[in-house]
């Protein structure tokens, strides 16, 4: 059984017996600007997104050339979405070095040691008055061992998988909740499984598990730069969450769709509990609320900003239909505190 | 501020003539549980913030916040009655720069933080936000509460995390306390 119909087998079980609490969740998020008194997502104006390498970017067992062939890679996995017109452009080697504000986006390696549990990270140079990415950089971690092989090695880091990631973000793409995790007998805590690239922890060294987009990145990549008949072809799903009556912030809620065992997911992201989820396949859907309890919620939403996570894992009592190129009306669900 | 007019660093590109907003960063982390926060740190300080300054980095290239707290208490080490730290982003100016899943801090707000270091560096918080749990009155006003939830070791076994579960919430701070000491000095 893939990982995926395991993962949505275990939601349709958690749906019957309504008494589950544990089930992978597939979610995305949007970086949002405030530009005057408008928040809106960012996103690149223009295509495609011209990047450069930096010529310096070698680790042991990652020559230059292997770097840029693996980001390469995970590049053309997002740029070959077909609801998304994304596209990107390598603009060759250059000295640019990733973080510095030159109007080059440059990705590389760099050495940050006191980030002793970050891997990579994204940077971007925003234009205030419209919102627009002017430059965004990538960083990989060269404290850390890393990868290029086809079947990952042990004790390495896959420069591919943790690219597909940061690219996401570089596109506009925040963090999604959708992972699922353990504590070792043995100490710390590793990912299970992951159904969108966007889940901020990753794989364990030698996993070459994250190099596939999934229908959650699907969803939020299309959402954000829409090609083809996206919005004619998929629907949405909205609704609201409450506990004792009051509205919740940060709830995650996922779709769930039987037929193509695919979910997609959001959170609550106003005042007034209320969430879209877009991209949905049209069809009856199963609808999962659940806390993110087990999060660093700072990596999902800025501090300012009160996360309920007191209340059970709750399904909507009924399939909701999501209409093909249409919303499927308010959804309210009534969450339980703990 | 310190050090040379650090907004030259930004002159390239602003010579294109576009107002620059917010910088914006994302990040792949390592998860940590309390267990590794607290076998990793020189020192576990809880405190109250007293001052959080936003400067550019010694590189020039970057802002960065540091913060001062007023220890109340150490669970591990010690650096002094104040102690400062650095965490990446800041707002300076018109640019503010944000690192997702890094922590912000707040004059006059609680905090137990999980400080390392690396050679004569300032200290900063291990693991971004992981190493941050914020220290809050109970709305009942019967103590004090730590969030988020901690992720406990999970005693020699293999455990799922599971989400909703009723048995994780905000600790008492006392209990955290208790187990922090404990999970430092070798407890697992």
């Amino acid at each position: 059984m893939t990982r995926r119909r395991r993962c949505a087998a275990a939601i349709v079980t958690a749906a019957a017996l309504v008494l589950a609490q544990s089930a992978p969740a597939f979610a995305y998020l949007k970086f949002g600007v405030r530009v005057g008194s408008r928040q809106i997502a960012l996103k690149w104006a223009q295509l495609p997104v011209r990047y450069f390498v930096n010529d310096q970017s070698s680790v042991p067992g990652v020559a230059v050339s292997d770097f840029q062939a693996a980001v390469g890679r995970a590049f053309a996995q997002w740029q070959a979405v077909p609801t998304s017109a994304i596209a990107y452009q390598f603009g060759g080697l250059s000295a640019a070095v990733p973080g510095q504000d030159d109007g080059t986006s440059a990705l590389g390696f760099v050495n940050k040691p006191e980030l002793e549990r970050v891997l990579a990270s994204t940077s971007f140079l925003v234009d205030s008055q419209s919102g627009a990415l002017i430059e965004s950089d990538i960083f990989f971690n060269s404290a850390f061992a890393w990868s290029v092989a086809a079947a990952g090695e042990t004790g390495k880091f896959d420069l591919e998988s943790i690219a597909l990631h940061e690219i996401g973000h570089l596109s506009g793409l925040g963090h999604s909740a959708l992972g699922e995790t353990e504590l070792r007998a043995d100490g710390g805590r590793r990912v299970v499984a992951a159904e969108a690239v966007m889940f901020p922890i990753a794989f364990a060294s030698g996993s070459i598990a994250g190099r596939t987009l999934k229908a959650d990145d699907v969803a939020g990549i299309s959402d954000l730069y829409p090609d083809g008949n996206f919005a004619g072809d998929f629907g949405s799903l909205s609704g609201r969450v409450t506990k004792d009556g009051q509205p919740v912030f940060g709830a995650h809620v996922i779709a769930f769709d039987p037929n193509t065992k695919t979910m997609v997911a959001n959170f609550t992201l106003t005042t007034q509990g209320e969430f879209t989820i877009g991209g949905l396949s049209p069809g009856p859907h199963i609808v999962r609320v659940e806390p993110i309890d087990d999060a660093d919620v700072e990596s999902f939403f800025d501090t300012s900003r009160q996360v309920d996570v007191d209340f059970k894992v709750t399904f909507h009592d009924h399939l909701v239909v999501v209409p093909r190129g249409g919303d499927s009306g308010v959804v309210t669900v009534a969450v339980a505190r703990k | 501020m310190h050090g040379p007019n650090p907004r030259s660093v930004f002159a390239a590109a602003i010579v294109a003539a576009i107002l620059v907003g917010p910088a914006v960063h994302a990040t792949v982390v390592l998860p940590a549980d309390l267990g590794d926060l607290s076998r990793d740190a020189i020192a576990i300080a809880r405190g109250q913030v007293v001052d959080v300054e936003v400067r550019w980095a010694d590189d020039r290239h970057s802002i960065v916040t540091d913060v001062t707290l007023a220890v109340e208490s150490y669970l591990k080490g010690g650096l002094g009655p104040t102690v400062q730290f650095r965490v990446p982003g800041g707002e300076l100016g018109r640019l503010r720069s944000i690192v997702v899943g890094a922590p912000e801090f707040a004059i006059e707000e609680r905090v137990v933080v999980f400080l390392g270091a690396r050679g004569p560096m300032v200290p900063y918080v291990l693991g971004l936000s992981q190493g941050v749990f914020r220290v809050s009155r109970a709305a009942d006003n019967s103590g004090w509460f730590v969030t988020p939830p901690a992720l406990l070791p999970s005693a020699g076994r293999t455990v799922a995390v599971v989400r909703g579960d009723v048995n994780r919430r905000p600790m008492a701070l006392a209990d955290f306390e208790r187990t922090v000491r404990a999970l430092a000095a070798g407890a697992r």
